[in-house]
């Protein structure tokens, strides 16, 4: 099997989110002498990228980005011991902590958001929904992440954003995090009055946002 | 049909499965192989479909993918599943043709048919948009209370109470949500129809205990509390809670279904199965009065999209051919308050509604979430053309519905926001700008010029001034 063949099969079974199918060709491909590292740049992330694009493009949806994202993350559980091994430990883009904040049980953005930022690379830890502002903090500092992104639909609940900002001046660590706030009532306006590091209308500016944050390092 | 208390002990004694393994391992695999197995298939020329045949395989999709698949409890991690006995039981047993309202506004909510001439129910009001003064709730809930096609209003969020923000589940927020029905009943006596139903009781609470205190000043029996289900086949205590307290009170409930275009159901055919499978879950489980679902794209945030309005027509058909329980319909703009767009995007979403057997809540502006972006003229509008269209074939809808997405479909991603309600009203006199009337007449000259709409009022707009 030529090594484009080997690429364009792993970047296919991401795309179908068929997580023992991309197994089995990562074996294969170790089998072919291909190594952990470029199984991963070579053939995973370009598929995890096409995901995220043809979810911007509408021509798939929330299920087929979550099952990109499984798979991804199956396959890497046997994939990083491997890397560990040959010395070529991968560089993480970065590491997001996200929720839907306090008193809020509205998911979808928040879950939508979770799935871009994976198909861009990041390590995320989704708390879920109704997520306490100073479990927000917990987590991040558990997890030593770069990013605190935060999403809340109502205008009874975008108060708890800038609680958030206010638990990680109290303990003294609002330098360490750039603070993404988004979600229906959220805008631009709301973000500067609260002190956070950016707002997104879309996952896409979630993403472009996110990247941008860790570039500055 | 089997009682509350029996879907209650469900949520503690059903199978256990982890949140994802539900979403991932049972949902999506159960809806994708019903949509294949009824061929279920998306036709973008069709926003308004008119074949029967689809819309009862659309029901039989339904039904199948709702007993194979049941509704997930998050605080148990359970499922609660229905046989299709209970299923069946419900349809056959469940509520029909509720009164909603006291004395004088008060009225039975008809069951409807596709291409049906009964008049749709018109449900008005700024459907929960998020409002900053106490003075705007009042003149806005006043003025929505004097369309004369209003049968029920949605009243909006108050954001803020004695200069505070409000915040869920804190005393503000029961402050803010019992504050929220006072004014709203004052706002409807002003107009004259203090017992004109409220059905959105009470969306500035966020959290069941926020519904239940505001309930005590002034939600009443023929008012409904507005109860969802959790995106997409789920269900949380709070909302059970809410449901509990309902049926103690006695209240009647609206029971929301907003079904993510783009979500977990996938993309329009996986919509219109859920929103149909949603139909006896919402007797079953939020006992509901009324169906009242919102197909809201998942980028967009908004009912206006043509993939929307064809799975809402489509799953409208579905069900009103098939229940008894009514259908209200509520819809999200993209645009905001004095823009055309605005008056296309609701009167599409309304019109596919009305011909497929649907009633409607007209409905919010700016997606619902910019705050003072909302406005009495634009339920009023969504109304007239709801009356106008009962009994209007869906071959003719569909050409309308085609026409009205070509002037608005490309300005979705960046619509015009238009005017905060303070812009284009007189906040102290509570009338509309000359300016907003002008436009009002100018889109109603159209939609008879171009589509021969046959308006049947002489209407009263918002602040006093008549037109034909
Ligand atoms: C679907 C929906 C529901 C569903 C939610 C299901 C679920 N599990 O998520 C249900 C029915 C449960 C629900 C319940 C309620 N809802 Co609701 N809901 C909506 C609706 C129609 C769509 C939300 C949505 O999912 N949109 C699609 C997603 C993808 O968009 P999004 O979340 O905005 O996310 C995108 C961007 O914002 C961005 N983004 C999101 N998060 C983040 C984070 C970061 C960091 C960044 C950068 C970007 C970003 O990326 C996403 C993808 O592009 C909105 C109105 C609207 N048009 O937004 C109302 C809305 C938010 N709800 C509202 C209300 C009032 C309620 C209820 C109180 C009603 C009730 N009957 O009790 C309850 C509250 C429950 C609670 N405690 O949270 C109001 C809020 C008004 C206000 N006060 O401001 C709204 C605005 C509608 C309205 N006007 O009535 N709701």
């Amino acid at each position: 099997m030529s090594d484009e063949s080997i690429y364009e099969r792993l970047g296919a079974t991401i795309i179908a989110g068929d997580k023992d199918k991309l197994l089995q060709a990562v074996e294969d491909a170790l089998r072919e002498g291909v190594t952990p590292s470029d199984i991963i740049e070579k053939g995973m992330s370009p598929g995890m990228k096409e995901v995220g694009e043809r979810f911007t493009r509408y021509e798939i949806y929330l299920p087929e980005m979550m099952m990109a994202a499984e798979a991804w993350e199956y396959a890497m559980k046997f994939l990083e011991p491997k890397l560990l091994e040959a010395g070529t430990e991968r560089k993480k883009v970065g590491r997001v902590v996200l929720g839907t904040v306090k008193g809020d049980v509205h998911s979808i953005g928040k879950t939508i958001v979770g799935a871009m930022l994976k198909m861009s690379g990041f390590e995320v830890f989704d708390l879920g929904v109704d997520v306490a502002a100073s479990a927000f903090v917990t987590k991040a500092e558990e997890v030593e992440a770069n990013i605190i992104a935060a999403s809340a639909l109502m205008s009874t609940t975008i108060p708890q954003q800038k609680s958030i900002i206010e638990h990680l001046e109290a303990r003294g660590v609002r330098s360490k995090y750039c603070v993404l706030v988004g979600g229906g009532s959220t805008n631009q306006e709301w973000a500067d009055s609260i002190g956070a590091d950016g707002y997104g209308r879309t996952a896409g500016d979630a993403t472009a946002l996110a990247l941008k944050a860790v570039s500055k390092g | 049909m089997i009682s509350f208390a029996t879907v209650v002990e469900r949520a503690f004694t059903g199978p256990i499965c982890t949140e994802r393994d539900f979403e991932l391992g049972i949902f999506v695999p159960n809806l994708r192989k019903v949509v294949e197995k009824y061929s279920i298939k998306y036709d973008p020329q069709h926003p308004v479909p008119a074949d029967d045949d689809l819309a009862d395989r659309v029901w039989a999709a339904a039904m199948e993918f709702l007993l194979e698949t049941g509704v997930y409890c998050l605080d148990t991690e359970r499922r609660i599943l229905f046989t299709q006995e209970e299923i069946e039981g419900a349809l056959e047993t469940g509520p029909r043709g509720h009164v909603f309202g006291e004395g004088k506004d008060a009225k039975a909510m008809p069951r409807r048919f596709p291409e049906d001439k009964t008049p749709p129910w018109c449900s008005v009001g700024p459907t929960s948009s998020p409002v900053s003064s106490e003075l705007y709730y009042v003149n806005l809930v006043k003025a929505h209370a004097e369309n004369p096609l209003g049968d029920s209003i949605t009243i909006p969020c108050l954001t803020h109470v004695d200069g505070q923000q409000i915040v869920g589940g804190s005393p503000l927020g029961v402050e803010g949500a019992i504050r929220a029905v006072l004014l709203t009943r004052e706002g409807m006596r002003r107009a004259g129809r203090p017992g004109m139903p409220i059905v959105n009781g009470v969306t500035t609470a966020t959290r069941a205990q926020e519904h239940i205190a505001a309930h005590h000043f002034g939600i009443r029996q023929t008012d409904a509390l507005e109860i969802g289900t959790v995106h997409e086949m789920k269900i949380d205590f709070d909302s059970m809670n809410k449901v509990a307290y309902s049926l103690a009170a006695g209240s009647l409930i609206f029971a929301e279904n907003g079904v993510i275009l783009g979500g977990l159901a996938g993309g329009p055919a996986g919509v219109a199965v859920v929103i149909a499978a949603y139909n006896p879950v919402d007797l079953l489980l939020l006992r509901g009065a009324v169906q009242h679902p919102f197909p809201t794209h998942f980028d967009l945030g908004v009912t206006s999209t043509r993939d929307s309005i064809w799975a809402r027509s489509l799953a409208n058909q579905a069900v009103t051919r098939n229940s008894t329980l009514p259908v209200v319909n509520v819809g999200y703009s993209a645009a905001g308050p004095m823009t055309k767009m605005l008056l296309y995007e609701h009167s599409a979403w309304v019109i596919g509604s009305v011909v497929s057997g649907g009633s409607v809540e007209v409905g919010a502006s700016a997606r619902g979430t910019a705050l003072d972006y909302t406005s009495p003229m634009d339920p009023l509008f969504g109304s007239e053309v709801a009356h106008a269209v009962a009994g209007m074939s869906r071959k003719e809808a569909n050409g309308i519905v085609n026409a009205l997405l070509e002037k608005y479909e490309d300005k979705l991603r960046d619509p015009p926001i238009g005017q905060k309600y303070q812009e284009c009203y007189n906040v102290v006199s509570g009338k509309p700008n000359q300016e907003f009337i002008e436009l009002y007449r100018e889109v109603r000259r159209e939609m008879v010029a171009q589509f021969g709409l046959p308006f049947k009022f002489t209407v009263l707009i918002p602040g006093g001034e008549f037109y034909s």
